[in-house]
């Protein structure tokens, strides 16, 4: 078979215009093939030919074996191409991965630098936790190599190393830094240095100080711009630290902001200045003043400056830093920034707009609102939907193309063709963020600098002409989208509302919109046909016009709007609100007291309630509830209306005048006028002053004293401390023992209670039936007028409905004392978990009296409830931050510090100990679940022996899924086991110190342990040999 | 540091992508034709800075500083003839230095391949990301320097010319042209 090399492939895919997809099929079928020949150099070129077209979105996973092939190669050129495929194509579920470390140590160990650079430009891409703790040993060394090349990229991707596995700086820092500080190392070498430390320096700034002297050295001996802008960068983190480093630093940045020509290094400085807070720190002084005015002075220049938009986006980012700490000397410069908004770039309108937002006044308002709206206005709708062309996030995938001339693929002096200079359609999220701040402008502050309400009306109309498409309202009769992401016309239709309620002097004009909004016969020009975005607005205007229905000049209008067949299909709660709108208008245009009663108003009234009758049946099946249940309420109501309308005599009927009914006149607006509504501060609810009578402190339970003491009797009777305590924190509350089924049911049959000392006799010694008959009289008489009180007989009987059907299945005499008490635990039990009840932890120790029933099987999972909610509150913070699509996590590194000597690092070892803590903490948890495991099981075993095996699996799975995850919460980075048992032989001696400690931490803790039952040996010696690993790394 | 670098044809078709985090190649695929979206829709006069693309804005409300340092921030191209240069970085770096990096890289690639056009980008893609390989690893620079950079390519073996019978050679006279 003819090969083809990776020229041949794209000269074939340049030849095969029109035909790609085929050709390009048939290609990676010929590379599978030829990649598993047994000639290395056709498997390079096959593995070449996919990279390639990889590229364009083929995917080449498979072939990840066959990659490994090629990296292990002798020869350079394969190994290079393995080594480039293994970067392009490894994902982080790559199982070969794992072979590959045994190879990526010995090119790392090669005599030859190129062969060492590959690795070393690979291992970034492809590094996990437990492979860096392999690797560590190998690149360490590779720090000294002759060769500054190796040296630099070593750097770089040992700090690679540490953002998976953060204890690589353990070794790797002191070795990192002694280079930093050695005057003769090459100069690149530096650099990649301080690119390091710049990455690093944000999270653990104080670790750096010390270097500062050696950084402000290379900061004036300048040479390298690129190096200068980290240092500054990373200074712009240490001066909040050191406020000393800020009259050092003064002077050379100000020689440099005067002197570069750097432009970049000159803006960096400022921002430097800024960010760092040298203006503040510096404030007062001479030479403070003098560099505020230089940066600000350079920052406006920059802006006004003709020709070069980068800099006028890099002053308004610039601008953007200091506003929340310096608005003042922000506003000084509106005069420029304002003008910004109007620039033909979107990017730097977008900074603008952010700034202009904080410059806003009552004022200048209106001005700079009507300039927004003219952009809006001016410029069309780049929908991505109706212009394929530009739909290219649709597509499945870039397909290489054929058609590129020659001349042009040859001609790199052509300048790109100017675009037309018509103003270009903005993109629907800038339209969007421009709404946003408009509204943001306009109520900041309760509408602090509003004027012209009447204006604001009017622009909030014309904002739903320039709403987008928004995807929460393109779900035509989609109830559920529509709710949960509110668009920005939702947004235009809250202030609607807003303005309404709030401003009632506009209240008429509120009214006029929200009519303007509904006509149906306005909606072609309200909503433009090609975006359905405003419809959110719809909502709020129903509302308004609802609410406001007296000041509607054509309500009737209105109401016919409302009532249109289209209406149906809107989005639920625009629908819900529709409804609601519907009886307030009918109610105004029907209430006329002062009309007489004609045959032509009956009529008109029977007419439109049937109308909205027709219009109000087919929304009783509504899928959304809400809209469901208004439909159904005022169905009913309005046939009530209809009846009332038809079967009041009329004017003509009566001979006379005649009154119209009163259901109309005066019962339905009842319904709806009332007390006004006012705008409540969100907070408000908590001022709510507590009603008098209400007292916290009187207890609930005036058993409560008896409990404890049984609780304690009982406690004492185990002799197991922990159960005391939780009994305290868990107050058995009153009503929990409404829930107490078995309890409460052992009361009810009083005969054979010899054997039961039961719930509510508990201290005392058992009872005779009479007795405990008499007493439990004696105790509801007392207590018969407490309502807190629960009384055995009486929840039983009627607040339980669980119990109810128990005792009608059980059969109503069913003596339940006379129930081998085993077999009523296990039926507790059963039950308990059925039911999943959260107040089980307190259910249970409530329970404690009764020592047969000392384990529920629930128990244990309420004493795994804190490490669980623990964990899920850990892991739903960690959610809630989102990781963004190509972040590379550097959290792992704050945890960690650098102040590498062994006698003065105390900050490592708080580290420790915090950790220690944490894991005693853990430690205690889990022992003491699989304690109440343990107990679980074994009264199963009692119960019901061929329960066993299936329950214990239950279990069993359960602990393995729980270790990993707690070991995971401590170490975060570690995890894996693997790189567990890997730790060990990095140990250094260094660490041998460390490590005894660790050791007698954990005989410090075997020492109570000791006196645990066997059964949880094993895996508690597993536990420890994974703490002791903890301390090594 | 910088999360990706990509290069791309007037008309969205790659020349190089290096992701520095891992990704999915449809993820990849989508970041690509979404960046190309942005960029294309740009006029000449613009400044060369994009808006985050929809894959990459933040999901959350914008407010956490100290954790955004983490999150690709910025993205800044330029635009020569025929391609365009994409880097997708964090803000520890500095938008108009990547700017000049960005210039570093194709006079690199022009040094190398003497008058630079397209066609020695598709033909000689190894020697592309060789080239990225000398100036960063794992997302962090390493040389800012033209020579050491062209030196440290050199020495990895010859750099080949486009196939000889691919177009006439020798029509380009210009360096360059972008901005």
């Amino acid at each position: 078979m003819f090969e083809k090399d990776i020229y041949q492939l794209i000269r074939g895919l340049r030849a095969h215009k029109g035909k790609e997809r085929e050709y390009i099929q048939s290609s990676i079928r010929e590379c599978r093939k030829e990649i598993k020949g047994q000639d290395m150099d056709q498997k390079a070129t096959a593995l070449l030919k996919l990279v390639y077209l990889e590229m364009f979105g083929h995917d080449m996973s498979w072939a990840s074996f066959n990659v490994l092939e090629v990296m292990s190669s002798p020869k350079y050129v394969q190994k290079r191409v393995g080594y480039l495929a293994a970067v392009q194509s490894f994902r982080p579920d790559t199982e070969v991965l794992m072979l590959a470390e045994n190879l990526l140590k010995k090119d790392l160990n090669s005599p030859d630098k190129l062969m060492i650079a590959l690795p070393l430009g690979t291992i970034p891409h492809v590094i996990n936790a437990s492979m860096a703790n392999s690797l560590l040993t190998d690149l360490v060394p590779r720090l000294s190599h002759s060769n500054p090349a190796i040296r630099k990229k070593t750097i770089v991707t040992l700090y690679r190393l540490a953002l998976v596995y953060p204890e690589t700086l353990r070794p790797a820092w002191p070795k990192i830094k002694e280079r930093l500080l050695d005057e003769n190392e090459d100069p690149s070498v530096t650099a990649a240095i301080v690119n390091v430390i710049c990455e690093l320096g944000w999270r653990r700034p104080q670790d750096f100080l010390p270097l500062a002297p050696r950084l402000f050295e290379l900061l004036t001996a300048g040479g390298n711009n690129w190096m200068a802008i980290k240092i500054i960068k990373l200074f712009s983190t240490l001066t909040p630290l050191e406020p000393r480093l800020v009259k050092k630093l003064l002077p050379p940045l100000t020689s440099i902001i005067k002197t570069t020509p750097a432009m970049s290094l000159l803006y960096e400085c400022i921002n430097g200045i800024i960010q760092g807070g040298i203006m503040e720190a510096a404030e007062g002084t001479t030479e403070g003043d003098e560099v505020a005015r230089l940066c600000l002075s350079k920052l406006r220049a920059m802006l006004v400056v003709e020709g070069d938009p980068n800099l006028r986006y890099v002053a308004l980012l610039a601008f953007g830093k200091i506003t929340s700490s310096h608005a003042d000397l922000v506003s000084q410069h509106q005069d420029v920034i304002l003008e910004c908004i109007d620039d033909a770039d979107i990017s730097i309108r977008t900074r603008a707009l952010d700034l202009v937002v904080g410059m806003i006044h009552a004022n200048n308002l209106q001005a700079v609102v009507e300039r927004l709206m003219k952009q809006l206005l001016d410029s069309g709708h780049a929908s991505n939907t109706t212009d394929p062309a530009q739909d290219y996030a649709m597509h499945d995938g870039i397909v290489p193309r054929a058609d590129e001339e020659e001349d042009e693929l040859q001609s790199p002096v052509q300048p790109k063709d100017p675009k037309s200079t018509q103003a270009p359609p903005l993109p629907d999220d800038y339209r969007i963020s421009v709404i946003e701040r408009i509204l943001e402008m306009c109520s900041r502050d309760t509408y602090a600098n509003m004027n012209d309400f009447e204006w604001y009306i009017q622009i909030l109309v014309d904002l739903i002409k320039q709403c987008p498409a928004g995807l929460a309202s393109g779900g035509y009769g989609s109830h559920l989208a529509s709710k949960s992401q509110p668009s920005i016309a939702d947004a235009v239709g809250a202030e609607l509302l807003n303005v309404a309620v709030r401003v009632k002097a506009v209240r008429p004009e509120a009214a006029a919109a929200a009519q303007t909004l509904l006509l149906l016969e306005n909606r072609q020009e309200v909503f433009p046909s090609a975006t359905n975005g405003g419809q959110g607005v719809l909502s709020a205007a129903a509302f308004v016009a609802g609410e406001y229905a007296s000041m509607l000049s054509d309500a009737d209008a209105v109401l016919t709007s409302l009532l249109d067949d289209s209406s149906a299909s809107l989005p639920a709660h625009a629908l819900s609100s529709y409804l609601q709108a519907l009886p307030k208008i009918f109610t105004v245009v029907t209430s006329d007291q002062q009309q007489p009663w004609t045959y032509a108003r009956q009529s008109n009234t029977t007419l439109l309630t049937a109308r909205i009758v027709h219009f109000l049946e087919p929304l009783t099946l509504h899928p959304d509830l809400d809209v469901q249940e208004r439909a159904v309420e005022y169905l009913d109501l309005m046939r009530l209306a209809s009846e009332a309308a038809s079967n009041q005599q009329t004017n003509e009927q009566s001979d006379g005048y005649a009154e119209p009914p009163l259901l109309l006149t005066q019962a339905m607006p009842s319904l709806f006028s009332g007390m006004e509504l006012n705008p409540v501060a969100a907070s408000s609810l908590r001022k709510v002053p507590s009603p008098d009578e209400l007292d916290l402190e009187a207890p609930i339970n005036i058993n409560l004293n008896m409990l404890l003491q049984e609780a304690d009797y009982d406690t004492d009777f185990e002799g197991d401390a922990d159960e005391v305590h939780k009994l305290y924190h868990e107050r058995p509350s009153a009503v929990v023992t409404d829930y107490q089924r078995p309890a409460a049911q052992l009361l009810e049959p009083p005969n054979k209670s010899s054997r039961s000392s039961s719930y509510q006799a508990g201290e005392t010694e058992p009872l005779d039936g009479e007795a405990l008959e008499r007493k439990r009289a004696e105790r509801r008489e007392r207590y018969k007028d407490d309502p807190y009180y629960i009384d055995s007989q009486r929840t039983s009987g009627t607040s339980t409905p669980m119990h109810n059907i128990l005792r009608s299945s059980n059969g109503e005499e069913l003596d339940v004392d006379a129930i081998p008490v085993m077999e009523l635990k296990l039926d507790n039990s059963r039950e308990a978990s059925d039911r999943e009840r959260p107040a089980n932890p307190r259910v249970a120790s409530v329970k404690k009296p009764k020592k047969h029933f000392v384990i529920a099987s629930d128990e244990t999972l309420g004493g795994d409830d804190l490490p669980a909610t623990q964990i899920a509150a850990a892991t739903s913070s960690t959610a809630k931050a989102k990781k963004s699509l190509l972040e590379v996590d550097s959290s792992g590194l704050s945890a960690l510090s650098l102040s590498e000597d062994a006698a003065s690092n105390g900050a490592s070892q708080l580290d420790i100990e915090h950790r220690q803590a944490e894991e005693e903490e853990m430690h205690k948890a889990i022992k003491e679940v699989e304690r109440l495991r343990l107990e679980m099981q074994r009264a199963q075993e009692r119960v019901q022996p061929r329960d066993i095996p299936e329950e214990g699996m239950v279990v069993k799975q359960k602990k393995k899924k729980k270790k990993p995850k707690v070991e995971g919460l401590d170490e975060q980075q570690v995890g894996e086991v693997n790189g567990e048992e890997g730790g060990a032989a990095v140990k250094k001696k260094k660490k041998k110190k460390k490590r005894r400690e660790g050791d007698e931490q954990v005989d410090d803790e075997k020492g109570p342990g000791d006196g645990e039952e066997e059964a949880s040996g094993p895996t508690k010696t597993k536990r420890k040999k994974k703490r002791q690993v903890t301390f090594d790394e | 540091m910088i999360n990706a670098v990509l290069v791309f044809n007037n008309n969205g078709q790659p020349r190089l992508t290096k992701f520095y985090t891992q990704l999915d190649t449809a993820v990849q695929q989508r970041l690509l034709s979404e960046i190309f979206t942005l960029v294309s829709a740009r006029p000449s006069s613009a400044c060369n800075f994009l808006p985050l693309p929809p894959l990459l804005a933040p999901s959350t409300s914008r407010s956490s500083s100290t954790e955004q340092n983490d999150a690709p921030s910025l993205v800044t191209y330029r635009h020569y003839a025929t391609l365009y240069f994409i880097m997708i970085s964090t803000s520890t770096e500095s938008p108009l230095a990547l700017l000049d990096l960005i210039q570093v890289f194709v006079e690199a690639l022009d040094r190398l391949f003497e008058n630079v056009c397209e066609l020695d980008l598709i033909f000689n893609f190894e020697t592309l990301h060789a080239v990225l390989g000398e100036m960063m690893v794992g997302g962090v620079v390493v040389e800012t320097g033209l020579d050491k950079v062209v030196e440290g390519v050199r020495a990895q073996g010859r750099v080949a010319k486009r196939p000889v019978n691919e177009g006439r050679m020798g029509l380009t006279q210009g360096i360059w042209a972008g901005r």
